[in-house]
Formats: structure tokens, sequence, C-alpha cells
């Protein structure tokens, strides 16, 4: 379907826009790449800076970009995929990716690795993450971890010092239920957003337990135990009022908006979130951020992974994979494209650029760049893809979950539901 | 209700106005009152958008105040200037799309509904019921269907599937509000008219239009609104962004994964509202404007 | 022959560019959701046709479709006479006699404006938080207010409350609408010595009932269609419990979260028959009731 590919290239004054709209056909001597990302305002701005860099290095590839809200990419995307047309480039995210690896909708890079595409300078770990069943497929462009964040101000008010009386690298749930009555007591505020329906947090205490969230059979690896294990450490932090009112915290459950975490909102000291996301949030607030891993059982196995933010991926729907896969390359190794495009997707997996960018980072960014150094050697080997199917345990989880925070029903109640209908949904898948 | 008894009463009814005019007074200051107390729950929002409009992006979540602490008013020009296009770009595309489509579906609406109101013809029920079903249909699941028809018509990354439904009556909406005004006209008038020999054209465009203008005024007002606020239609068939509309650029302000701008989002949507309330407020003075011609009759 | 054509020749002329819509742009899209619907298609790779398992699955094991319906129905049954009576009493204090009508207008129609948009997410959550506005007030009465959002049995409450505060399109028809009866009409029932109770069941309603029962078709098909409230205050789950899983919104997660497009496909076509036996219900009644004065038999 490539024919209705069409491109424009004139750059229409706003007289002549609309006529200009009404299907012009494109010249095709060019090499023509789309790039396709989500993005915001600051990430639009580097990135088509970073596309013009490499349109003015490059004679005979026109690159051009186009984004939209996360909110709105992947229903475009899926109408793309129906179409045959999505862009050659696309931006993904870690969970969404396997899906989109075993549905074909995205291709191999091996055949380019070395050719037209560079990875020598990347790290292992990131090319492990990008790559399925022995086949390479993504480019990693983010490092990302699990991350607490906490309010300095509350925590400095409560008398909580890290490196006196608090490891941000090594607490455990106990000390994270008294350091969340320590604040309620000093601040009025409560310590700790609640973190029952948090998947996140789950996931990693399961790893934590010597679990895994997926078996090696693809069946569903929390048992009843570690379920309601969980749910019974946080209903003991909440009990002691560690964290806002059960009801409070279930009418956030599934809401993913930043400025609905309490840190932002002010009703409570520590919030959970992915590191990449560390630096937006502290755009929505006066207090400064603190970063800390999440806390963990005293037996400390490691919970958390440190897996890509993001990917750049090359589609079946490219017409010109040797050139969509060599601005693939120059979009992680250039060191012009690099230093625009800066730290805003989160940390490079290439060590050199991560080393150029060093001096020139935000207060925030050097507290991401910090928590990643703390970190390595604290997480979590990175496990098998999740299967088909896990994204709708995952909310089911967080809609189960409402039932504990609301102390409708038990927890062993709950957690049974939960594990009943979470094996349904992967037999279904 | 004929119009011999209208005339009849007419005389009487002179009489009445002078009284009701005195009650209408006292009654007016209570509805007043009433009126007050309830725009200002319809108002808060927009001063609360107002007010976020104003505020550093720290302070919209924290502060609950209708008072910014410090004015920001460069959210506005930040705003405008805050994605690779500018928003002069974005608003005159909305513009383009917008005018376009209220033009195309006040005539063509307005065909279709003639024909269902006024005209005879096989099949009419049938018809009548299939453009119905049109209007049931939940859009999520055409939206792959139909995304695969405009691609093959060439039309995806063009204006014309946001545009060229407006000029066939896509909107069934339209249609039906007409259908239902245009029943309530006087039939005496379209058959005087063909007595003398009036084509059905000459009917509808001398006679039908002209008193219908109140439901043509809020077809339009719909329409405007309907078109500049669509944003599904806009994020499925326009992939470059000096095409994109308002609405698609307003929701790029927001990230879950780096730095947000609520601040500048909430002053474009603040400027984004103003064309729709301009245009309601000249075309809802149409809503009345028509009924005084039509008193005419 | 020449007769059935010029019997038709008018009617048909006026509907083409609708019928041209119809075959060109509509009716295959939904053709195709059709056949989708008896198919397994997870988008990327063609359909596979299943028969009617899709069907079948839903009603039999389906717990969430289920739960979909009910909150969909409750909404419908409550939102919209709620929106209508409003509607028309705001419509009917609006309709004349007012200084600075046009303005109160547009703050009425305020709310409709802001949509589904991400700004109407956060303002409801800052309303109905618990130390939010709405309890803020009730604690000024005395009463401690429930958690709005996080209560199930509360939080459709919330987006009821939502749909009724956005009553902007059914105001501005019925205002069209009042403005179609004559004045004299009123008149001349006063001098009857009618009350305002007569008037507005003797008068206003018989005459406003083409209007009202566009209102009434219209405003129930949406609300079986709502989406974008539930949406976007429920973090597009229908989180907490289900209670806000709108039936559209557990079909566009369906379709576009787990890429079931042909079971998306069932649900929508299931809602469609839905839809359609009320609609049909509604214009068979509305022989009854809705009378079109101007037209004989």
């Amino acid at each position: 379907m490539s024919q209705f590919n069409r491109r424009r290239f004139l750059q229409t004054t706003a007289g002549v826009a609309a006529l200009s709209t009404f299907g012009l056909p494109a010249f095709a001597q060019d090499k023509q790449i789309r790039h396709f990302w989500w993005g915001n305002p600051e990430r639009d701005k580097r990135t088509f800076a970073a596309i013009e860099l490499y349109n003015a290095k490059t004679p005979g590839t026109v690159v051009s970009g186009e984004s939209l809200g996360f909110a709105d990419y992947f229903t475009k995307l899926t109408t793309q995929i129906a179409g045959g047309n999505m862009p050659d480039v696309i931006q993904q995210g870690y969970g969404v990716l396997f899906e989109y690896i075993a549905n074909g909708a995205v291709v191999p890079l091996d055949d380019y690795v070395g050719n037209s595409l560079d990875i020598s300078r990347i790290d292992q770990s990131a090319i492990d993450a990008g790559t399925v069943d022995g086949k390479f497929y993504a480019l990693s462009i983010g490092a990302n971890s699990h991350m607490a964040i906490y309010n300095s101000r509350l925590y400095e008010e409560a008398g909580i010092r890290v490196g006196s009386n608090f490891d941000p690298y090594g607490y455990t749930y106990d000390d994270l239920k008294r350091m969340a009555v320590e604040i309620k007591d000093a601040t009025g505020i409560p310590g700790t957003d609640d973190n029952t329906a948090d998947y996140q947090n789950f996931s990693d205490f399961t790893v934590q337990k010597g679990a895994n969230l997926y078996n090696e059979d693809g069946s569903y690896g929390p048992t009843q135990e570690i379920i309601e294990e969980y749910w019974s450490i946080w209903a003991a932090i909440r009990e002691a009022g560690g964290t806002p009112p059960g009801q409070e915290s279930a009418g956030l459950a599934g809401v993913s908006e930043l400025s609905q975490l309490g840190v932002v909102t002010g009703k409570s000291a520590t919030s959970f979130l992915w590191s990449n996301q560390l630096v937006g949030a502290q755009g929505l607030m006066q207090d400064t951020l603190g970063a800390a891993m999440y806390p963990n059982t005293p037996d400390m196995i490691p919970g958390s992974v440190i897996q890509p933010s993001q990917f750049v991926c090359l589609t079946r729907d490219s017409q010109d994979p040797e050139a969509a896969t060599a601005y693939m390359s120059a979009f992680i190794n250039d060191l012009e494209m690099t230093k625009v495009l800066g730290l805003e997707r989160g940390i490079p997996s290439n060590s050199e650029v991560r080393a150029a960018l060093e001096p020139d980072l935000s207060p925030a960014e050097a507290v991401s760049v910090a928590f990643f150094d703390a970190i390595q050697g604290k997480t979590a080997p990175l496990t098998a893809p999740p299967p088909s199917g896990s994204g709708e345990v995952e909310q089911t989880f967080e809609r189960v979950a409402v039932s504990v925070l609301l102390g409708e029903k038990s927890i062993p109640e709950v957690a049974a539901d939960f594990l009943a209908q979470a094996n349904a949904i992967l037999r279904r898948a | 209700m004929t119009d011999t008894t209208i005339s009849n009463t007419a005389a009487l009814a002179a009489e009445y106005r002078a009284n009701r005019a005195k009650r209408a007074r006292r009654a007016g200051l209570l509805k007043h009152l009433f009126l007050i107390a309830t725009s200002l729950i319809m108002v808060y929002p927009l001063l609360w958008m107002l007010a976020s409009s104003l505020k550093p992006d720290n302070q919209i979540f924290g502060d609950l105040s209708l008072w910014p602490s410090t004015f920001e008013w460069s959210n506005y020009w930040q705003g405008w200037n805050a994605l690779p296009v500018s928003f002069t770009r974005f608003f005159w595309n909305s513009t383009v799309i917008t005018v376009l489509s209220v033009i195309g579906n006040v005539i063509s609406c307005s065909f279709a509904a003639y024909a269902f109101a006024r005209l005879e013809f096989t099949g009419k029920t049938i018809w009548f019921a299939l453009m119905m079903m049109t209007l049931m249909i939940p859009y999520h699941v055409v939206l792959i269907p139909q995304y695969l028809l405009f691609l093959n018509l060439g039309w995806v990354d063009t204006y014309l599937p946001l545009i060229v439904p407006k000029f066939l009556a896509g909107d069934a909406f339209f249609v039906f509000l007409m259908i239902q005004f245009f029943r309530q006209l006087p039939r005496d008038l379209d058959e005087a008219a063909m007595i003398d020999g009036c084509s059905p054209f000459k009917i509808y465009w001398a006679i039908i239009m002209p008193l219908s203008l109140p439901a043509m005024a809020t077809a339009a007002i719909f329409s405007f609104i309907w078109s500049w606020e669509d944003f599904l239609g806009p994020l499925v068939y326009l992939n470059d962004m000096n095409d994109y509309t308002v609405p698609l650029a307003l929701r790029m302000f927001t990230s879950q994964d780096s730095v947000s701008q609520y601040g500048p989002m909430f002053a474009m949507s603040i400027l984004s509202i103003l064309p729709i309330l301009i245009f309601f407020v000249i075309f809802q003075r149409m809503i009345i404007q028509g009924i005084a011609m039509s008193g005419l009759k | 022959m020449e007769k059935f054509f010029r019997r038709n020749f008018a009617g048909y002329s006026f509907l083409a560019p609708w019928l041209v819509g119809f075959f060109l742009l509509a009716i295959g899209p939904i053709l195709a959701s059709l056949y989708l619907s008896f198919t397994k298609y997870n988008v990327v790779r063609p359909p596979q046709w299943i028969g009617w398992d899709n069907y079948t699955y839903m009603v039999q094991f389906d717990a969430r479709f289920w739960k979909a319906l009910q909150v969909t129905f409750t909404f419908v049954a409550v939102s919209v006479p709620a929106k209508l009576v409003f509607a028309l009493g705001v419509a009917m204090a609006l309709d004349k006699g007012i200084r600075a009508i046009g303005w109160y207008r547009a703050l009425f129609y305020l709310p409709s404006i802001l949509g589904g948009s991400i700004a109407v997410a956060i303002l409801w959550r800052q309303l109905f938080n618990y130390d939010g506005v709405i309890n803020s007030m009730l604690r000024l009465f005395g009463t401690d207010g429930p958690y709005w959002l996080a209560d199930p049995n509360y939080s459709l409450w919330t987006l009821i409350v939502l749909a009724v505060w956005q009553f902007g399109s059914p105001m501005l028809i019925f205002l069209a609408g009042l403005r179609a009866i004559p004045q004299e009409l009123y008149e001349a029932a006063e001098i009857d010595a009618a009350g305002p109770v007569r008037k507005f069941f003797a008068i206003t309603v018989p005459l406003l009932a083409p209007v009202i029962f566009f209102n009434l078709v219209l405003q129930m098909i949406e609300a079986f269609k709502s989406f974008s409230g539930a949406f976007i205050i429920s973090g597009g789950s229908g989180a907490p419990l289900d209670s806000l899983l709108f039936f559209t919104v557990y079909l566009y997660n369906e379709a576009f979260s787990f890429l079931r497009m042909g079971y998306a496909s069932a649900l929508a076509w299931v809602l469609l028959l839905i839809i359609a036996g009320f609609t049909a219900i509604a214009f068979w009644t509305s022989k009854y009731w809705v009378h079109y004065e101007n037209e004989r038999g």
C-alpha cells in the first residue's frame, strides 16, 4: 500500500495551506523515512532539531518526524498497522514491544547490524533487552528502573536523613512503615502513597520473594501466599496511618497521571514511579525530590530490574530499511544529534554518549544519573518477555486491588479471585 | 392552532401585554438571581482553567486557590510557541476545517432533511432507518475499516477525510434535527407555492430555508463546536504536524515520562475556547432574528 | 415508468449527496465491522472466521460485558431524563425577556464546550476529591461527603452529574424550538386565565413535542455511546471496581489495548442492536404524543 504513502514537500504558506493539503503527489527521488514517537513539547523540539541535523548531513535521505501525545500514540499506531502504512521507525515501550514483535509489526535488525546499524558502543544489557529468541529487534534509547521519589523537605522535618537513619538503596517495608508514621506524626502528611493497587511494586515484591511474574511455561508466577503477603504489608502501613486512607487511594487506582501522584498533590511524602518520570514529576512541584529504590524484604533479594524505557524499532512497513536503520544508528550514536536529544528520553545506552552529556545536566537529571550509579549491582536480572495477556493481567490486578483498599472483601478472598482471573486471561490469550 | 385563531386573539393580546410587562419585571429580578447563581456553577471550570493558565506548573496541583499567587503571563506566549509548529498554524488549520465543515453540514444536511421532511419518494422509511443506524454504531469499531477506506482512496494525510463527509450529509444528527424543524413549518406555504409552479428547489430555497434560520443557526453552532473540538479524526488522518489542529496540539503538552507543560496547556485551552464563544454569541442571535422574520410571514 | 421517475425525481435529487456519502463512505465500514464481529482479528494478521464464537463467549463467560451493560443502562436511565428536564428548564428561563441573554446562554453552554478534554479530568478530580470543592461545601452544611471517586457506589453519580452539567446542546435545541412557538398562543391562553402550569402543558409541551422527541432520541443514543467522560476520569480502565466501565470504554479497551478487534466489533453490534431497539420503541410511541401541527394525516 506504499503508493498511498504520500508526503508533501511544499512547505506552504498559510494562504495556500488548505489547497496543498488536498493531496499533492510526492516527488520520489529522495529516500523518505518517517519517524514516529510519543512526545511532549520539549521532546518534540529536540527530536525535530536532531532530525534537521541528520537531514543536513545526509543528502539523499529525508527524514520526517511525526509526534503525538502518549494517550493517542498507540491508537494511531494500531490504525496504521491495520492499514499497512506504519512509519519506518517507531518508538516503543518495554511492555508493548513484545506484543509487536510477536505479531510481526516490528522486524529484526540483525541483517543491518555492522552495516547500516552500529551497535558497537551500546551496553550489552541494552542489547539483550531488545533481543527475543536470539533475534535483535529494538534499540534502547534510555534505561529505566523502578524508583521511589520522596519530598526531601517532609523527610527532613521528620528527622529522616539519608546516610544516618535512611538508606535509599537498602531499606525494608518495615523501615518504610516506621518512617511513614514518623512523617505523619511530624508533619501531618502521610509518609507514603499506598501501593496496594500498584502492579509495578507487586512485580518487584514477587521477585524479592524469589518468584517470577511468569514461569518459564508462561503460566502465572505469584502464588496465593505472595499476593496475600504483599497486600498485608501495605494494609499494615495503611492501618498505622502511614498512607492516605484506603478510599483516597482507591480513587487513584489505575490513574497514571503524574499530576495525581501523592508527592505532587501534597497528599503524601513518597510516591513510586519509573525513573524516567522523575524529571517530569519534579517539574510539577516546588519541594525538591529525592530518589530511592523500592523497599525490600529483610532478605534483600533484588527485585527491581534495569530495563529500557523506550526503544526505536524498524517496522514491517518500511520501504527502505537500509536508510531507516542508518538513521536509527545516527539517532543513538551521533554525538551531535545525541547532544541535542539530551537525557530527555532517559539515560542513553551508549557509554560514549553518556560521558559527553554528563556536564550539562539539570539538578533533577543529576539525581537520576546518581540513582543509576547507585543501583548498579542491586538489581535483578531481566526476565523473559511477558506473554501476551500480561497487560490485561496488570489491569485486572489494579481493578481487584481496589476491593482490598476499600476493605470490601478479605485479602485471601481477593487474592484467590485475582489468581483465578489472571489464569483465565492467560488461557484465553 | 390555525392562523385564524391567532388573528382573532391578537387584539385582545395587546391589552395584556402591558400587564405582563409589569409582572415580568418582578419575575425578572428573581430570574436574574437564579441565573447568576447557576451560571457561577457553570463558569467555575472556566475560572479554574483561567487561574491554572496563569500559574507556574509547580503550583497548579498543590495549590487549589482560584487566585494565582504570581501571574505567569508567559504561559501564553510560551504555549503559543511550545511545539515545533506554532499555534498560529494550528488555529489556521482548525479554522479551515471548521468553516468548511459548517458550510458542508448546513447545505448537505438541509438537502437531505428537506427530502425526508417534505418530499415523497419510494423507500423513504428504509433510507431514514439506515441513516439513523449510522448514528448508533460506536465510532471506535468503524475507525479501522474507515481508515482502510480512506487509505485506498489516497486521502490519508490530507484534510479530505475530515471535510468531504460533511458535504455528503455524513452527520445524521443534523439531518434529523432539521427534519424535526422542517416538519413544524406550515405546509400551506409550500402547497401554495407548488400551485404557483414553484420547483421543489425554489420551495427549499425561498420558503423552507428562510423560515428555518433558528434551526440552521443551531446546526451551525453545533457543527462549529464539534468540528473545532474533534480530535479523533485529525488524530488518525493527519500525520504532518504542520497540518495538526488545535485539539490535537493541546494533547501534546502532557507527558508521562518527561516534563509536562500544564500552565501553557491551560493557556492554549483558554484561547482555543474563544473562537467557539465568539461564534456562539453571534449565531445564537440568529435564533432570535430568525423568529422575528418568520413572525412576519 | 415515467410516472415513477417523476414521482421520485425531486426526492432522490435532494437525497443524492447523502446517498453518495452513505454508499461511498458510511456503509462499507459499518458492514466491515459486522463481518469482523464474526472473526478473530488482532489487526496485524488477517481476520479469521470463527462464526458466533464472539457472541456466545460474551453472553456465557464475559462477566465484564454484563457489568458494562449494567453501568451503561443505569447511566442512560438516570442521566437522560435529568439532562432533558434541566435543559428544558433553563431553556425556558433563557427564552426571552432578560437582559444580556446571549451571554447567559454562552455561560450555560460553557461546560459543554469543555467536553472531554484533559482539563475536565483534572478539574473533576479536584471537585470530587475527598477534600475537594464539593465536600468542602457539604461541610459548610455540617455533613461529611463520601469518597466520590473511590467509592463504587458514588463514582457513577459523579459521571451523571458531569453529563447533566453538560446540558448545553439539548438546551440550545430547546431554545430554537421554543422560539418557533407563536407568542400569540400564550397571550391567548392568558386571556383565558390559564396559569403557567396549564400553559406549559397545553401549549409548550404539545408544540415542542417534535423537539422534545428529537432530544430524547439523540440524548439516549449519545448516552448509550458515552465514552470520553468515563474514559478520562477513570484513567481509561473503568475504575474503581468497574463502576465506570461504560460499554464503549470496555469496547475501546478490547479493541485498542488488547487488540481484540473482532470481539470489540461484536460488542459494538450488540450495543447497536440495543440502541436500535430503544430508538424503535421511541419512534413507535411518538405516534401517540408527537404531533406535527402542520401535517395532515
